[in-house]
């Protein structure tokens, strides 16, 4: 019962396991090494390609999550930011003004751009209510793109701005290979979760829990609404910024067709499917849905090409899966996949059915550490 | 000048097909507070389904006589009484259980509605336009300079010709007293005796059947029917069910009116690429400085 | 059983990687094509949007390339000492072409070592995506449609080629939007267009051509009356074609698609009164879907086509026969050129193997060799490339549709 014992204990493989699973940072950092390892393993320039870009829509998602799932406001026109942060970067380091920022400098001046952004298209909504909100957030989610398509003397209209500036790190040059894109991308994931997480717990992340629930009751309780919900905004729209430098670097080029409703929806579908409000739960949903979007369809169908049934198409069901899954959670698993453990607990106790308040709380899913 | 006033018509026309599916948003969420994403779907699908009775019955040019009668009433009760049933189904399938759970539920489930309604359509005809027949004849009058073409006058008299019989309906009639009722507050009409169940059932299928004779006038007046045409026209309808106050059903047919001479207007004065920015920007507005509508009573936020 | 959340996320992750180890990459992360062995499978690759609704259009140009790769398969490819196949893939995403899903598709076929080149995108906005990607790696690609000039020729080419600024490795075996819109202002004069309105889709394609038209038109001294752009999925043209109505244009230019509205527009004209006014476009109306639904208003179109005249033509009667044979439906507008571009391949791709004693040869050479391509015959005529990967000679037709039909009306080959 000395101390040698007691290293010995906290370096064996079964402890090491054990605090993976207890959650928290031991977790986080175990996924994140097998995330890192992961192109490694499997060095398919497509695979690779793949993962940078599932891990944009991972970092659009945390974002998305902040204001939907931290605060509550039913943002339906996300994509919208996502424009914002590439179009500014894409202004910014390219041939199109001639302007030539470095990389790093436009990361975070494209993230505070795009939450410049999010406070001036927040600004409208804060008097309104769910529904109402949700309709001014998709109108402009519609203004946005086509704005950005017909100022084509500074957007380059249709063909978008291209040639973009690749990133460098002293005399390394990024190039065409994805590896050092889903590294940095995977560093601003970290960079997110970490900021996402301090926020939750923090008084912002409390006000924002306290207007979630019950708005005028948090106004009467001293919260400023206004502030608070302005914040939400800003900083979830800080992280499109950040996603967009990343995604339109890799891709070489923006262009407004990248930035239609779908592209909401499937953000959406990501929270709603993994769990909003729930970090890992989000992380969960935007790796499964970019997976079948990007992934799973597009290979299944070119699977069954392969085996002669040329007829089929799973990539135009897209829209048809993406229907079914919003229905279906939303009846059956409104917490989502990944609900925290506390909260599951709580509402399916014995008879495993959330009952109708059961489903009001969980769609306020929380993770508890 | 004479081209305004002939935009001025466009804009009337354009504006009546909005009208209707107006009425079909506008009565839903007035009843059970939820916007039915799939709404400008079921307006498409309506167009669908009138194709569907005119090559049954043999339609594929202009109907003369008598029989243009006959056909117009066929089709588009049937069209009718299809897109209803489906907003019934969808109803029952989807947004039932998901009654008493907070706004958000019913609004993702009504978004995933309207994708799986759009993909059903691409499957039946395809992603492109489909040609629809023209059934009437279209004999152009002339008002001075203006020309206004029989199918522009058929669309507004339409449009308004339902706006007063639904009028009538929910004013006139039980079931209509219970619509309203229920609409007033839910859970008093159901200690009242109402079943609300099927008040809202029937909100839905005369919804929906609006929407369904939309999509046929849709079909007559523009020659096609288009799996992608749902989502945009219903956006727009549903900022003119906004505009007008929503949850009356006046105010859906003016806000219909009004979004339509909106859009021929920019498209006249400015151009046609910013149109959709105007009306989304009407929207915006109308929802920061008067949510209420124009025919809307400003209610204040009960505590 | 239930999965904390660890082993869910770890699962999918998982789930994502099993995926990619099943799919039929290889493993390297660099271009490097197999050079020195003999035997084994030779792959083209095709990426063309074949979902969605550029299916319609996308299908057809794909078979093109199929009919080409089956066709050198069993007539003896390579005397029997490789397999020769195709990599088919499509970059409509949500029903739309996507850049991304381009790259991404480029990226599988370069990785791929047994694809030595590929025929591909079928949109210039894609192929913007692509172009950077095939310059890095060396991999020759031939485009059955892209029109954008900026693809090869000018400042903007030379941005997408920074890898490798000496080489090209994109080429097309269509006509440049600056040769098709001056073509169609050259037309246009000829039939007596003096004020023209000029409508796009802001697209690529379609304002590309647009804006090109615009210019030629201006520079002979005719009239433009107004340049409009109508937004995706539109429906409703009165209002816009009221305005039309009113400036009294000789013509109506379309730059655009059948499914981008060209034959809506083209059949609301009628509606609003200037159904007798020609419809001009380009080969983005050049399908029978615009006549199905422009119906008895697509009377009166005039349409130019990147391709010399079929029925004047006997390899292309013999291509059509074989399609018609093969697939049970009638070509599309681009199945030639991509057939073409399919065929051009394989040939250089032979003609390495012969070069490197019946081995399997590299991506260079095969580039190499298209590169020379001269004289190339095939049902599009006789096709031959120039530095820039445009083609030498193109011809371009013109067509009227008059009592529902396709009438050829004249042909110009231009000196480039």
């Amino acid at each position: 019962m000395g101390a040698p014992r007691a290293r010995a204990k906290l370096t064996s493989p079964a402890v090491l396991i054990a605090a993976v699973r207890r959650g928290g940072l031991a977790q986080a950092i175990a996924l994140f090494a097998l995330a890192i390892v992961l192109p490694f393993v499997f060095p398919s320039g497509a695979f690779v390609n793949f993962l940078a870009d599932a891990g944009a829509f991972v970092l659009l998602a945390l974002g998305l999550n902040i204001v939907i799932g931290f605060a509550g406001l039913l943002d339906l026109g996300y994509a919208a930011f996502f424009a914002i942060g590439s179009y500014a970067f894409a202004m910014l380091a390219s041939p199109q003004f001639g302007i030539h920022l470095p990389f790093w400098v436009l990361l975070f001046l494209a993230s505070g751009i795009a939450a410049l952004f999010g406070i001036l298209l927040g600004a409208p909504t804060l008097r309104l209510r769910g529904d109402y909100l949700a309709i001014v957030t998709l109108g402009f989610g519609e203004i946005v793109p086509q704005t950005f398509l017909n100022l084509s003397q500074w957007t380059g209209g249709p063909n978008g701005i291209g040639s973009l500036d690749q990133p460098t790190i002293g005399a390394y040059k990024f190039g065409f290979n994805a590896l050092p894109y889903y590294l940095m991308i995977l560093a601003l994931i970290a960079l997110a979760v970490w900021v996402a997480n301090n926020l939750r717990h923090s008084r912002l992340g409390r006000a924002w829990m306290a207007i979630r629930e019950d708005e005028l009751a948090a106004a009467h309780m001293g919260i400023n609404t206004t502030a608070t919900k302005l914040a939400a905004f800003a900083m979830g729209a800080s992280f499109s910024g950040l996603a967009g430098c990343a995604y339109a670097a890799k891709l070489q080029l923006v262009s407004p067709d990248q930035f239609g409703f779908n592209v909401s929806v499937g953000l959406i579908s990501m929270l709603v499917l993994g769990g909003m409000g729930n970090v890992p739960g989000v992380i969960l949903g935007a790796i499964v849905i970019s997976s079948l979007d990007r992934y799973i369809l597009p290979q299944g169908t070119n699977f069954f090409h392969s085996i002669g049934m040329t007829g089929v198409d799973l990539t135009g069901s897209r829209f048809l899966i993406y229907g079914l899954i919003l229905v279906m959670m939303m009846l059956f698993r409104p917490e989502g996949l990944l609900p925290s453990r506390q909260r599951k607990a709580e509402l399916r106790g014995a008879a495993g059915d959330p009952g109708v308040a059961g489903q009001e709380a969980a769609l306020y899913t929380e993770a508890v550490k | 000048m004479d081209v305004l006033l002939q935009q001025l018509v466009n804009g009337l026309s354009l504006g009546g097909i909005y009208a209707l599916i107006a009425l079909g948003y506008t009565m839903v969420y007035g009843i059970i507070e939820l916007i039915n994403f799939a709404h400008g779907d079921v307006y498409a699908l309506g167009t669908f389904f009138s194709l569907l009775i005119l090559s049954l019955l043999g339609v594929t040019g202009i109907v003369t006589g008598p029989m243009l009668v006959v056909v117009v009433l066929v089709t588009i009760l049937g069209a009718m009484l299809l897109c209803g049933i489906t907003g019934v189904l969808i109803e029952r399938l989807a947004y039932r259980r998901l009654r008493n759970a907070p706004r958000l539920a019913p609004l993702i489930t009504a978004i995933g509605m309207s994708f799986i309604l759009q993909n059903l359509m691409q499957y039946w005809h395809g992603p492109s336009p489909v040609p629809f027949p023209d059934v009437f004849p279209n004999p152009t009058f002339a008002a001075g300079a203006v020309a206004i073409q029989m199918k522009q006058i058929i669309v507004i008299l339409l449009a308004v010709v339902m706006m007063f019989a639904l009028q009538q309906f929910v004013y006139r009639t039980r079931l209509g007293k219970a619509m309203r009722a229920t609409a007033q507050d839910k859970d008093a009409a159901q200690l009242m005796g109402i079943d609300i169940n099927t008040t809202i059932a029937v909100t839905f299928l005369i919804g929906s059947a609006l929407a369904g004779a939309a999509g046929f006038v849709s079909g007559v007046y523009y020659g096609s029917a288009w799996a992608f045409n749902g989502f945009s026209a219903g956006l727009k309808a549903f900022t003119a069910a906004v505009l007008g106050g929503i949850g009356n059903l006046a105010g859906a047919m003016l806000g219909g009116f009004l979004i339509g001479l909106i859009e021929a207007m920019t498209t006249q004065l400015i151009s046609d690429q910013w149109s959709n920015v105007v009306v989304f920007s009407v929207l915006v507005l109308v929802l920061i400085f008067r949510p209420s509508g124009l025919l809307g009573e400003s209610l204040p936020t009960k505590v | 059983m239930r999965l904390s959340k660890f082993t869910r996320v770890a699962g999918a992750l998982a789930l994502a990687a099993a995926l990619a180890a099943c799919s039929n990459t290889t493993t390297t992360t660099t271009s490097s094509s197999g050079g020195g062995a003999a035997g084994g499978t030779i792959k083209i690759g095709v990426d063309l949007p074949v979902s969605g609704a550029d299916a319609s259009i996308g299908i057809p140009t794909q078979n093109g390339a199929v009919l080409a790769v089956e066709e050198a398969a069993k007539n003896g490819f390579a005397g029997g000492k490789f397999k020769l196949d195709t990599s088919l893939l499509d970059d409509a995403v949500q029903g739309k072409h996507d850049p991304a899903a381009g790259a991404q598709n480029v990226k599988t076929f370069i990785a791929d070592s047994s694809v030595l080149a590929m025929v591909g995108p079928f949109n210039s906005n894609v192929a913007k995506s692509e172009i950077p990607l095939t310059n890095d790696a060396g991999l020759v690609q031939i485009s059955p449609s892209n029109t954008n000039d900026g693809l090869t020729v000018g400042d903007d080419a030379k941005k997408l080629r920074t890898a490798h600024p000496d080489t090209n490795a994109y080429f097309r075996v269509c006509t440049r939007d600056s040769r098709q819109g001056a073509a169609l202002a050259q037309f246009s004069q000829k039939l007596g267009f003096k004020k023209v309105f000029i409508i796009d889709d802001n697209e690529t394609y379609g304002k590309g051509l647009a804006d090109v038209y615009e210019a030629s038109i201006k520079a002979q001294g005719n009239t433009v009356l107004g340049h409009e752009h109508v937004t995706a999925n539109q429906q409703d043209f009165k209002a816009l074609l009221t305005k039309v109505k009113s400036q009294n244009p000789d013509a109506v230019f379309f730059g655009g698609t059948t499914s981008t509205g060209g034959g809506l527009v083209r059949r609301q004209m009628g509606d609003v009164g200037i159904g007798n006014t020609p419809f001009v476009g380009g080969d983005g109306i050049s399908d029978d879907e615009f006549i199905k639904v422009a119906g008895t208003m697509a009377n009166g179109t005039y349409y130019s086509f990147a391709a010399p005249e079929a029925s004047k033509l006997p390899s292309a009667q013999s291509f059509i026969a074989a399609y018609k044979a093969r697939f049970k439906s009638d070509v599309g507008p681009y199945s030639a050129n991509s057939y073409t571009a399919a065929k051009i391949e394989i040939a250089a791709i032979e003609k390495a193997i012969a070069d490197a004693g019946g081995k399997m040869p590299t991506r260079a050479d095969v580039l190499k060799n298209v590169a020379a391509t001269k004289d190339f015959d095939s049902p599009i005529g006789k096709v031959g490339f120039d530095a820039n990967g445009d083609t030498t000679a193109p011809t371009l037709t013109l067509k009227k549709i008059a009592g529902g039909k396709a009438i050829f009306v004249d042909q110009i080959t231009l000196k480039s």
